[in-house]
């Protein structure tokens, strides 16, 4: 070993608190980033290759009813490669012990052989495969694991109108309910809302549908396209009450995950940034006081003939050493916290086996990025001392020269004490790296604000969706859209204290060259169950003529108030319709379209009709009112709100926890460690003023004082600006997650900033007690004997 | 500490310094430095005394004993009745703040404060102090009050440095080789400035040098080598400072 090398290894021994601080933000920098890009790279390689293996479809499509006969139709339009056709059936559940009912999708297995797209997983029991089998089925496995059901397990359902028994025969997995949750949800809901799949006959029975289909999926042959197929697809299964094919963009499952992956895109680029610049911050304040410690024995170095090359490279080390430390304890904690975040998308996402995959580039991305960093870092210094010509580094710097601040210089001077007048003026004399100071901070605040402005946006949407707009207790669905009386049945019902109706249409809106298809919801004019709100939180009167749709509909077709939509029924009569916009509602999640019920019903012609019901039920005839439900025949599901409201709370808490943990921990730790390096720096530049002042009779307390003076400056500064930051933080991811299908108010509490500034402020004091007890070491005899 | 020891006791006849076998060792073993080895000695207010020696013969260890800087690892040390030699931590922090005046030889001066400031640092803590611009008066500094440190010479640094350490009325002035980083004619007007306190103000001053020629302007002059003082001498006549020359 050369003997520059030993001389770095015990300075680098001397350094090491500061040099572990700056390797540890590096490390929470790098360590995010590992995180979020790896689990980026398992959710899109899992992704593709379950995909692949078990044939995802590239077209989907729902209608009313067709003969198994169009098949041959479907298989037939230019593009397509296979066809596969089946019955997609809503259900209420009915499992044993427990009260509240659940919603299901039932699909149907093909007569012969095995499903041809969207194969099946199968996670425990068996496969049920051809038309033998009866009274069995297959249960996708978030339901079955939220409710503790395992394969020979008995449930019931009731299919159109029918209840029936089911042993679940296995537990599968699909690669159409990656994320087995409802379509429009944007959390899942696994204990109350799951998917099934029995032999075609028998739901085919049970729903009238022999010898026919309600669904299908298509896959395409290479290069066809995706526009063209669907325009085909709805062209042959007009007449047969076709909905609108849509492709995987479309797709609740695949839009889902999408949607996740690009907030994860997001995070993974600029937080690590924010962590790197701070660490490269951190290297070059604390390599730059080491280089001007170490001024005489570069410039004993020089004179004995060392190049400045060798000089350079030696300083340069400095920093390779805390870079592959960082990144030793970076890919460490990535891939720790990557794991535990795979576990947690478990959790949402269902693939066979989401195995955390480290991402190779993206270590060596990182390696790269932070050597980078730390490069910046020192490159100044290094060059700064190798500059100096050897006897002009011999002597000592030359002695600070210092000027009154600003505050002073304006006349407040006199309001100051000399000790704040010290911190004032140091601050002024380094502008550039109080400044670097102040930012590091106020970013340490601001990632605070991120995951509270999450939850509390999260938060916000629950409130607003189940107290401000939903307020019933439960909906039922009808199996199938009845006259407006039938809500008299339901009224009738023990415990049901109000009643509104709700009717449906699935349709084409049209503004111009964009179109969306949705359900027009037809509500009363002024519901009290269901209250249509606009972005005040005022409700919105549904007017005898006109449409009322979300915001973000409004924006996606390009209309605004007082323009004009053009509906087309996809169903029954097959309408074709102009309605004026006549309002624009807030909601979060999905998009919606509004008529009043009756002007609804009187476009669509076919009488007085509803699909739905909303239901209040009193509390005291709860048990009454659903065993009753679950006896209904017209009931085709029974959503009961505080049970998916739970089930919300469930999820979200668990994943905004970890999240808030992690973002926690690191804004924890960069706060302190910008503070402890900068009061390390600070005590090592100022030892002997320090020194000085404690010789001729200030306590340590005093000392203390005007050691940190300055780091509490220069905090209570960072700390506003960090609330700042977050909030444009906050702004800017919540900002990814505004599509069609969720969205996140930016919600910015007082808890929130106090949280944040609660936080920094103590992870602040802590360190500068901790580089205060070196005060302790200060050599008050050696630093009066000898010249700065 | 219930009272204040440093002032209750002030008479000119009672020893300010009264010092018994005092020795102070650092390192253990083959390292042991005995760097003061018993030393007898008293010093009444009012006093100036150059203590003389060769770096290594302890006149800084006795300076950082009698500075309260450092405690002694045998003999005793009291300051007025009061046992300096075993006081802790805050006894010496509470001594140096309220009793003792330092002059460094390289100023120590805060480059950021004003010459104002710098001496304004004691007389925010000081029970009794006189005023910064009356002490930087009596250092002949009353026009360069409100320079900062680099915009002086170091004559005039050294000077704001004797300002900031009198500004309290100490009964000690600690000068450690305060003329050793200046020409003989700053050198001078330094040394004048302390006999100027020493006279007019009373204070005990204690000077610390290898330089021989300061000696003409003390009452006493003690003379250390390897922890012993070896020697003491009175002047009879004090000479002034200004016709000194090295």
């Amino acid at each position: 070993m050369s003997l520059l090398d030993l001389k770095l290894i015990r300075d680098l021994r001397a350094l090491k608190s500061q040099a572990t601080a700056v390797a540890i933000v590096m490390a929470c920098g790098l360590a995010m980033m590992i995180m979020t890009r790896s689990l980026i790279v398992s959710l899109e390689t899992t992704r593709d290759a379950y995909y692949r293996d078990n044939h995802f479809a590239h077209i989907f499509a729902r209608l009313k009813r067709a003969p198994n006969s169009v098949a041959a139709q479907l298989a037939a339009i230019p593009g397509v490669a296979t066809v596969q056709t089946g019955i997609a059936l809503s259900v209420t559940l009915d499992l044993p012990g427990v009260m509240e009912p659940a919603t299901g999708l039932i699909q149907s297995l093909p007569e012969q052989g095995e499903l041809t797209l969207n194969r099946l997983h199968l996670r425990a029991g068996r496969i049920l495969v051809g038309r033998e089998s009866t009274g069995e089925i297959l249960a996708g496995e978030a339901f079955a694991q939220a409710n503790q059901l395992q394969p020979g397990d008995e449930m019931a359902a009731v299919l159109y109108g029918r209840r029936q028994h089911f042993r679940i025969a296995g537990i599968v997995l699909s690669p159409e309910f990656i994320f087995e949750a409802p379509p429009g949800s944007a959390l899942p809901n696994n204990k109350t809302y799951g998917v099934f799949w029995m032999p075609y006959k028998e739901l085919a029975r049970a729903s009238n549908l022999d010898g026919a289909f309600n669904q299908l999926a298509l896959r395409l042959v290479p290069g066809a396209s995706e526009p063209a197929v669907i325009a085909a697809v709805d062209h042959i299964l007009r007449p047969y009450g076709g909905r609108g094919a849509y492709g995987r963009a479309s797709h609740p499952s695949h839009t889902r995950l999408r949607d996740e992956i690009n907030i994860l895109n997001g995070l993974s680029i600029g937080f690590p940034l924010v962590f790197l610049s701070v660490a490269a911050f951190m290297t070059n304040a604390v390599m730059s006081r080491q280089i001007t410690l170490q001024r005489e024995q570069i410039a004993i170095l020089k004179a004995f003939g060392f190049s400045n090359g060798e000089i350079g490279r030696h300083y340069l080390k400095f920093s390779i050493v805390i870079v592959a430390s960082g990144t030793a304890l970076g890919v460490l904690g990535g891939v720790f916290l990557g794991e535990r975040l795979v576990d947690l998308y478990h959790m949402f996402f269902r693939f066979p086996a989401l195995n955390f995959q480290l991402a190779g580039t993206v270590v060596v991305l990182a390696v790269v990025v932070s050597s980078l960093a730390a490069m910046v870092g020192v490159a100044g210094s290094v060059r700064a001392a190798v500059r100096l010509p050897p006897a002009e580094a011999m002597r000592p710097e030359p002695p600070s020269s210092y000027r009154p601040a600003v505050v002073e210089r304006l006349g407040f001077g006199r309001l100051f004490s000399v000790t704040w007048r010290m911190a004032f003026r140091n601050i002024e004399r380094r502008p550039v790296r109080a400044a670097l100071t102040v930012g590091a901070l106020a970013l340490a605040t601001g990632i605070l604000i991120v995951p509270n402005a999450f939850r509390d946006g999260i938060g916000h949407v629950l409130d607003y969706q189940w107290d401000l707009i939903q307020r019933q207790t439960v909906m039922v669905s009808l199996i199938e859209p009845s006259p407006a009386r039938t809500l008299a049945d339901f009224k009738a019902l023990p415990g049901v204290i109000l009643a509104e109706p709700v009717a449906g249409a699935a349709v084409e809106l049209r503004a111009g060259n964009q179109f969306r298809r949705l359900s027009i919801t037809g509500l009363p004019a002024q519901a009290e169950l269901y209250r249509v709100m606009d972005h005040h939180g005022r409700q919105i009167t549904l007017p005898p003529e006109g449409i009322v749709l979300s915001k973000k509909l409004a924006e996606v077709l390009g209309v605004k108030i007082g323009e004009t939509l053009f509906v087309r029924g996809l169903e029954g009569k097959r309408v074709e319709f102009s309605v004026p916009v006549v309002g624009l509602s807030e909601d979060f999640a999905g998009t919606a379209a509004y008529m009043e019920i009756g002007a609804l019903n009187r476009h669509l012609g076919e009488g007085d009709r509803i699909n739905a019901a909303y239901l209040t039920v009193g509390a005291g005839q709860w048990q009454e009112f659903l065993r009753a439900m679950k006896a209904s025949p017209r009931a085709g599901s029974v959503v009961v709100k505080n049970k998916i409201r739970q089930g919300f709370r469930e999820t979200t808490a668990q994943s905004i926890g970890l999240l808030q943990k992690i973002y926690l921990t690191f804004a924890a730790v960069v706060a302190f460690g910008i503070v402890y390096n900068s009061a390390r720096i600070s005590l090592s530049e100022r030892q002997r003023e320090l020194a000085t002042l404690r010789v001729i009779g200030f306590t340590r307390g005093e000392v203390a004082t005007v050691l940190v003076g300055e780091l509490v400056m220069l905090t209570l500064i960072a700390l506003p600006c960090g609330l700042v930051i977050g909030s444009g933080f906050a702004r800017v991811i919540l900002m990814t997650v505004n599509t069609e299908f969720v969205r996140l108010p930016l919600i910015l509490t007082a808890q929130n900033y106090a949280f944040a500034v609660l936080v920094v402020a103590t992870a602040s004091v802590v360190s500068a007690l901790l580089a205060c007890r070196r005060l302790d070491q200060l050599d008050l005899v050696g630093v009066l004997k000898a010249r700065d | 500490m219930a009272h204040a020891p440093f002032t209750s006791v002030d008479s000119d006849l009672a020893p300010v310094f009264q010092a018994r076998a005092l020795a102070k060792t650092y390192g253990e073993g083959d390292a042991m430095v005995r760097a003061l080895a018993g030393v007898d000695l008293e010093c009444r207010a009012g006093e100036l005394v150059v203590v003389l020696g060769a770096s290594g013969s302890g006149k800084s260890t006795l300076l950082n004993l009698l500075g309260g800087l450092d405690t002694p690892t045998s003999g005793s040390l009291f300051y007025r009745g009061w046992n300096l030699g075993g006081a802790d931590e805050a006894g010496l922090t509470r001594y140096r703040r309220e009793a003792v005046g330092f002059v460094f030889q390289f100023y120590n001066l805060i480059p950021s404060l004003t010459a104002r400031e710098n001496v304004a640092l004691i007389t925010e803590i000081a029970a009794d102090p006189m005023t910064p611009e009356a002490a930087l008066q009596l250092v002949g500094l009353g026009a360069r009050m409100d320079h900062f440190p680099a915009q002086l010479s170091g004559g005039e640094q050294q000077r704001v440095a004797i300002a900031r350490a009198i500004a309290k009325r100490p009964a000690v002035l600690m000068c450690d080789e305060p003329t050793g980083a200046l020409d003989v004619s700053t050198g001078k007007a330094v040394l004048e400035a302390i006999e100027r306190i020493n006279r007019e103000l009373g204070t005990l001053t204690l000077i610390i040098t290898h330089n021989s020629v300061m000696a003409e302007m003390a009452d006493r002059v003690l003379t250390l080598s390897d922890g012993h003082i070896t020697g003491e001498k009175h002047n009879r006549t004090r000479a002034a400072a200004s016709t000194l020359a090295w």
